[in-house]
């Protein structure tokens, strides 16, 4: 499916344009002028909502404030890299292959790194922080990755003019950025998941919290004509729903009795590198407190 | 030939249209090294941006390499030519006057070469011409680059430039025999008669022109500071310092260039009693306390990175100082130091060697480019927060010859304006020698219709700009939106440019006698 947001100003200005019958050649073009040049700043002065570059899924939105959150016990993981595997082929992430001259060119939206280097190596599982106050966004200069109003830090692909601005200012480096044309083995490409759109090469791309998932949910409760429940997304990304050791929890921040809500607020939970200022909205659960966690401010 | 024989034999013309083998040699080099990168850049968007040493951070590389280096030393280089101009004006500073033409252009190429440099970096450079005037936000450090440096800045720099070259235009248009070159001339003169008048015009509003330029110039050269300077998350770039630090070392390098250019014309042209030992002497002492200012803000700097910093900035900073960038860094510092030797012994010596000049011009270009090359490259592969595996970065040859090929083009078009227009103002196109023309007494009609056309022009300009800044600024409303109507940005634009068009404006209404 793809994520382009829905571009208002063409559309009014086609509904707009419609030749009423009877009307000359002249007036008609005059008309035409006059609902271009309405349309145009109609559709600036229109509703805030309208202009916000949200992706299509925004509109099958129920009026819930909802904050989208993660939490990974580390006490659970093991490190097997399923999430890694998972996130891959559900989010149509190109490969690299073997070739040398790509060293350093490969893209993960979730990786493993090893953040408790004393004693036992502990690799951590890294999806994109989804920060309250992202860096990345700020800096963006054409708007092309943003915040939804559910807290996801999502990207426009088409409209990323790769600049890696985003990937200089993500103090988590989650940011990737695609040096090539995407490519894919032939047998694989019959594989790619029709809900995610391939990037094309040269746009920047990282973890959306597998967002079209959420928006195939929404589309689904509404249809059967009920409310999303926390053991519907407690699983719900690709990372999740891989992991045998149902380390990774997704969830509704603001909802009080979900899960995610109530390990956030668990003594074992820590933020990565709380003193960024990011506010990060994936939370991890450790006994022993990992290089590079900071306990959560309360 | 275009111009007369015995009077290119006089030296009036500045050789203008005396096309020689040296010349043609120079240029078939020249558009040799353009070529190769052409085809340099040709194989990065056949193959994409692989063909470059860059890499993503944390999987071992830099995604800033060369080409950002570049952009910020070609921007450095444009600082010197409109300030210098700037200079002239305000404080009258008369022997520098031979150097301002060349100046100026050199701030309009520096640009030009700056703007090419940032498309040759972008992924997807066509996007980025679209969307950059479709969405660009007032948020981000490029908003500034993007708008103040490459439109504002660098339309302010050829308002003044044309307006500058009137009276010269004027002058050539009467005495060139070449159709096609009389045409350019009279368009760029465009009723410049050379009428006392005339002459206090342009003496106003290259005034004016000079007070706005010159905060706009500062203001540029930090937004391009503030690109790195405002990134806590990266160690070795947050710091208060980088946009002062930008600014002179923009001027540093700038005045190295202006001294290099302006030895070469003398030379080339033979126009030693124009181009005097004193001109040298003043950018010579400019440039020396220029360079200590800097050096200073180096001491500042890794005073502050090494004494008690957090872990990842000593990092940083001991990758620098003593680590896979010391040459680097260390090569910088003998050359800053070395051209500040040069330049204070013969102040006090009270000597004007305009070889050893020139010497401590190129000196300060290598520590230029060397310097940006440490504040770009060492925060990004060994600077990152979490404990990724530390990077490296070597430019591509795909790379080095795209950044080549830039330069190599710039210098082209230098050298094919030095052909069609004097480089340095002519003599008798002076105001010190007096108009040109017969002296036509403006009316008191034409002069209020002059000053109507140039405040409306600035009303419109100046409103039009504050509305597109607003447009696209959103204040009030959540940061992370779109501008309220699409390529309002370009509406901001328009409105700098249509402000500094009020100066066009305000010289060529005709003058009526009625």
């Amino acid at each position: 499916m793809n994520m382009k947001p829905a571009d208002s100003t063409e559309n009014k200005m086609l509904e707009i344009s419609e030749p009423a019958e009877g009307l000359g050649r002249k007036s008609f073009l005059k008309l035409l002028g006059a609902a271009a040049v309405t349309g145009w700043i109609g559709s600036a002065f229109g509703s805030e909502k309208k202009k916000a570059p949200q992706g299509e899924w925004e509109k099958v939105g129920d009026g819930k404030k909802r904050k989208w959150g993660m939490a990974i016990d580390l006490d659970l993981c093991s490190g097997c890299g399923s999430c890694v595997v998972a996130c891959h082929v559900e989010n149509n992430v190109p490969f690299t292959g073997d070739d040398p001259k790509k060293d350093g060119t490969e893209i993960n939206w979730m990786t493993l790194l090893p953040l408790r280097q004393e004693g036992e190596g502990q690799l951590t599982p890294l999806p994109c922080m989804h920060c309250e106050n992202p860096p990345c966004v700020k800096v963006c200069p054409v708007n092309a990755t943003f915040q939804t109003e559910e807290g996801i830090v999502d990207q426009i692909w088409d409209r990323c003019i790769g600049c890696r601005y985003c990937e200089n200012a993500c103090p988590y480096s989650r940011r990737y950025f695609n040096w090539a044309e995407p490519e894919w083995p032939e047998t694989y490409k019959q594989a790619l998941n029709p809900d995610v759109a391939t990037r094309p090469g040269g746009v920047v791309e990282k973890c959306t919290f597998c967002v079209h998932r959420i928006r195939d949910l929404k589309e689904k409760v509404r249809a059967e004509d009920r409310e999303i429940t926390d053991d519907d997304v407690r699983l719900l990304p690709a990372c999740a729903q891989s992991c045998p050791a149902e380390a990774i929890i997704f969830g509704d921040l603001n909802d009080e009795d979900s899960l995610v809500s109530r390990l956030s607020d668990s003594p074992r939970a820590n933020r990565l590198l709380e003193h960024v200022g990011t506010k990060p909205k994936v939370f991890y659960l450790a006994k022993e407190k990992p290089i590079g966690l900071d306990r959560k401010e309360s | 030939m275009l111009i007369t024989k015995e009077e290119n034999a006089n030296q009036e013309f500045r050789g203008i249209g005396k096309i020689g083998p040296a010349w043609i040699f120079t240029m078939l080099c020249l558009f040799a090294v353009f070529a190769f990168g052409v085809f340099g850049y040709s194989r990065q968007v056949v193959i994409g941006e692989t063909v470059t040493g860059m890499r993503t951070i944390g999987v071992g590389g830099a995604v800033w390499g060369l080409y950002i280096v570049f952009v910020v030393f070609f921007i450095g280089v444009s600082f010197a030519g409109i300030s210098i101009s700037a200079l002239i004006r305000l404080f009258g500073i008369s022997y520098l006057k031979p150097l301002a033409r060349m100046a100026e252009l050199l701030t309009i190429i520096a640009l030009s070469l700056g703007a090419c440099c940032i498309l040759a970096d972008l992924g997807r450079p066509l996007q980025g011409l679209m969307n950059l005037p479709r969405y660009a936000r007032v948020m981000s450090p490029f908003f500034g680059t993007f708008t103040l440096v490459i439109s504002g800045y660098l339309f302010a720099s050829v308002v003044y430039f044309y307006l500058s070259g009137r009276a010269d235009a004027a002058t050539l248009a009467a005495r060139t025999n070449s159709k096609l070159l009389r045409l350019f001339y009279k368009l760029w003169a465009f009723g410049f008669k050379g009428t006392p008048d005339d002459y206090n015009r342009h003496s106003n509003s290259s005034f004016w022109l000079s007070i706005f330029i010159l905060p706009l110039l500062i203001t540029a050269h930090s937004t391009l500071g503030f690109i790195f300077g405002i990134q806590s998350s990266r160690p070795g770039w947050y710091s208060a310092l980088q946009a002062p630090g930008f600014v002179i070392m923009a001027a540093i390098s700038g005045t190295g260039f202006i001294i290099i250019i302006a030895y070469a014309v003398r030379k080339l042209l033979h126009l030693q009693e124009e181009i005097t030992h004193k001109s040298f002497k003043w950018l010579g002492i400019l440039m020396m306390i220029l360079t200590v200012i800097y050096m200073y803000f180096m001491i500042v700097e890794e005073l502050t990175a090494h004494y008690a910093a957090p872990e990842a900035e000593l990092e940083v900073a001991h990758q620098v100082t003593r680590g896979a960038f010391a040459g680097l860094f260390w090569t910088t510092v003998a050359c800053l130091a070395m051209a500040f030797l040069i330049l204070f012994i013969q102040y006090i010596k009270g000597k004007t060697i305009l070889g050893l000049h020139v010497l401590a011009g190129v000196l300060v270009n290598i520590a230029a480019v060397f310097k940006r090359f440490i504040i770009v490259v060492p925060s990004q592969t060994h600077g990152t927060l979490l404990p990724y595996r530390h990077g490296s970065y070597v430019p591509t040859w795909v790379e080095i010859s795209v950044v080549l090929g830039l330069v190599a083009g710039g210098s082209m078009a230098y050298l094919v304006f030095v052909k069609i227009f004097p480089i340095v103002p002519l003599k008798s196109g002076g105001h010190d020698d007096g108009p040109l023309g017969v002296d036509l007494k403006e009316s008191r009609f034409s002069h209020m219709r002059r000053l109507t056309a140039f405040g409306l022009t600035l009303l419109i300009g100046v409103s039009v700009a504050v509305i597109g800044f607003l447009l696209s600024a959103r204040i009030g409303t959540k940061a992370y939106l779109d501008p309220i109507v699409p390529f309002s940005p370009v509406i901001f634009i328009t409105g700098v440019m249509t402000s500094f068009i009020s100066a066009i404006v305000y010289e060529i209404v005709p003058v009526s006698k009625k």
